[in-house]
């Protein structure tokens, strides 16, 4: 039997129309995943969703089907502000931390919803966290090792500007806005100058305009300071010094400038 | 054109085969405006939004690993792109590779570059790599689809978007393309000047699976020896450069169905290269 063209461009698209039609009659034509994480198949959390699937595609809303974190604490974590934080999509993330030096994406959505769950994760690769999500995990339950992790994969929350698709809230109208808000204030440098607190995120740099020398920095922390923009906390990790007494005792000659 | 039973004019190529080819790069080319449209908020109505992940066959071949060992599709692909690869081994079985002669808009930006190249070259067009060096270079896709199968299966994620340039052709406006795809697609529209489809030809590693049916497909390229005049017009026309004119039944990996060579179009003598099924009585 001999075929000629004109019939066989018809045959082209029956075979290729007809044969997505039956798979839509059949219910198999997607062309979006369903937005469903694969499951840990062995272990302790064997039939748990595995947060290493997360993908892209993902909004902060399917994350909360699958995970039940709220979208509303997600949008806290990375700094979204909008007022549908469940339609933001995890892919957007990069855009809005173009800025930042380490990158935050989906990867970090993988890590955030890893810790906050309490559920495995490789850590063999880096990852990071801007502040504001690693506040919020600080407050859940975390392994020492998760905690070491954290604290070297933590980045600054974005700036104004380079959210500017998704402008960052001010820390202050967060707190307000969301339920669970952190209590800790963020280390944009202007709060952190008008409230002068000394934490976790402090730099050398922030207690020298607060108006302590570095003469007495010194004397408290019983070393040279290093290079000013080094955060106290992680000093003091390297150094083998106990944090708490630092940060009390530097605490206690920023007071005394007021 | 027939008058009085006598065949007057014989097109020279099978214009019908360019219709098609149109409608399915323009159709493509409006589904992935739309994907970027719908992205960012606006959108053409009743028109498909989906990814060009979504809707590549080529993307369901790859995932079958996974698919067979995890059960989850590889990262961006859908089960759209299981039913259109199905549907493309279907026709290939039936017909050989029809969707790269008739249906990828990729095989059909390159022929329209090469139209230019024919301009400029002429009898020389489409003859410059020497024939020891293309008989080889002709498995270098078999190459490449080994390389995207194993990648793939091992890291789970969709790595030959990076390279990709048909992505990369209906992409090249968003953020999504990979600087890989385009450099790769810029090479391959310049080489269509010299050489006719060099992507298929050389690197396409669905085009490697496609070619594989050539081997056993149902419908085949025949040519009746008896009324042959032996003018090797088919073997000059064919943009794969098959040498039809030497063969009954081309049975090359490299056929694309595009039926260029057959008495439809080329072959001056009537019923003699056809596309057949059965075999010639
Ligand atoms: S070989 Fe590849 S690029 Fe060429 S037409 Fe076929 S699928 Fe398209
Ligand atoms: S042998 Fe004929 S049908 Fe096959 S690619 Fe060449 S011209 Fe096209």
């Amino acid at each position: 039997m001999n075929l000629t063209s004109k019939p066989l461009a018809v045959i082209i698209f029956i075979i290729l129309f007809g044969g997505i039609s039956f798979s839509t009659a059949m219910g198999w034509w997607a062309t979006e995943s369903t937005k469903e994480p694969v499951t840990f198949t062995e272990g302790e959390f064997a039939g748990q969703y595995n947060p290493a699937d997360i993908r892209g595609s993902y909004t902060f809303g399917d994350v909360e089907n699958s995970f039940g974190i709220p979208s509303v604490i997600l949008a806290q974590a990375f700094s979204i502000e909008t007022d549908n934080p469940a339609a933001f999509a995890v892919k957007s993330l990069e855009e809005i931390y173009a800025a930042s030096e380490f990158e935050i994406g989906t990867a970090s959505v993988r890590l955030f919803v890893a810790f906050y769950n309490g559920l495995p994760i490789d850590l063999s690769t880096d990852m990071y966290l801007p502040e504001n999500a690693a506040v919020l995990l600080k407050k859940r339950t975390l392994t020492p090792e998760q905690i070491t992790y954290l604290e070297a994969h933590t980045v600054p929350n974005p700036t104004a500007s380079s959210a500017s698709d998704s402008p960052e809230p001010a820390p202050a109208q967060e707190t307000e806005s969301a339920p669970e808000a952190v209590t800790t204030p963020s280390a944009s440098t202007t709060e952190s100058s008008t409230e002068r607190l000394v934490k976790g995120k402090t730099t050398f740099q922030e207690v020298l305009d607060w108006g302590v020398s570095q003469e007495i920095i010194e004397q408290v922390m019983g070393a040279p300071m290093p290079n000013p923009l080094t955060k106290i906390k992680d000093y003091c990790n390297e150094k083998g010094l106990e944090f708490e007494t630092i940060k009390t005792a530097l605490q206690v000659e920023v007071d005394k400038v007021k | 054109m027939k008058i009085f039973g006598k065949q007057l004019f014989r097109p020279r190529s099978i214009w019908i085969r360019r219709v098609v080819q149109w409608f399915f790069f323009l159709f493509i080319a409006l589904i992935s405006v739309n994907h970027t449209l719908v992205e960012s908020g606006g959108g053409i109505p009743f028109l498909s939004t989906a990814s060009l992940h979504a809707l590549c066959p080529f993307g369901g071949v790859v995932t079958i690993y996974q698919y067979a060992t995890v059960g989850t599709f590889v990262q961006k692909i859908h089960e759209s792109a299981f039913v259109l690869m199905i549907v493309g081994f279907v026709l290939a079985f039936l017909f050989g590779p029809v969707f790269c002669g008739w249906v990828c808009p990729l095989g059909t930006v390159q022929e329209w570059v090469s139209k230019l190249g024919k301009k400029f070259f002429k009898r020389k067009f489409n003859h410059f790599v020497p024939a020891k060096l293309d008989n080889i270079l002709r498995y270098l896709r078999y190459v490449v689809l080994a390389w995207v199968v194993y990648v793939t299966a091992t890291s789970g994620t969709l790595i030959f978007a990076e390279y990709d340039p048909y992505f990369a052709l209906f992409n090249f406006w968003s953020s999504e393309v990979a600087v890989g795809g385009l450099v790769i697609l810029g090479v391959t529209l310049l080489l269509s000047l010299f050489v006719e489809r060099p992507w298929c030809k050389y690197a396409c590693p669905y085009g490697a699976v496609l070619g594989i049916t050539n081997l056993f497909r149902v419908f085949q390229i025949r040519r009746v020896e008896s009324t042959c005049k032996a003018d090797g017009a088919c073997s000059i026309m064919c943009p794969m450069n098959i040498p039809v004119d030497s063969v009954k039944t081309v049975r090359d990996h490299q056929c694309i169905s595009c039926l260029e060579c057959t008495s439809e179009a080329i072959c001056p003598v009537a019923k003699t290269v056809v596309f057949n099924a059965g075999g010639i009585k």
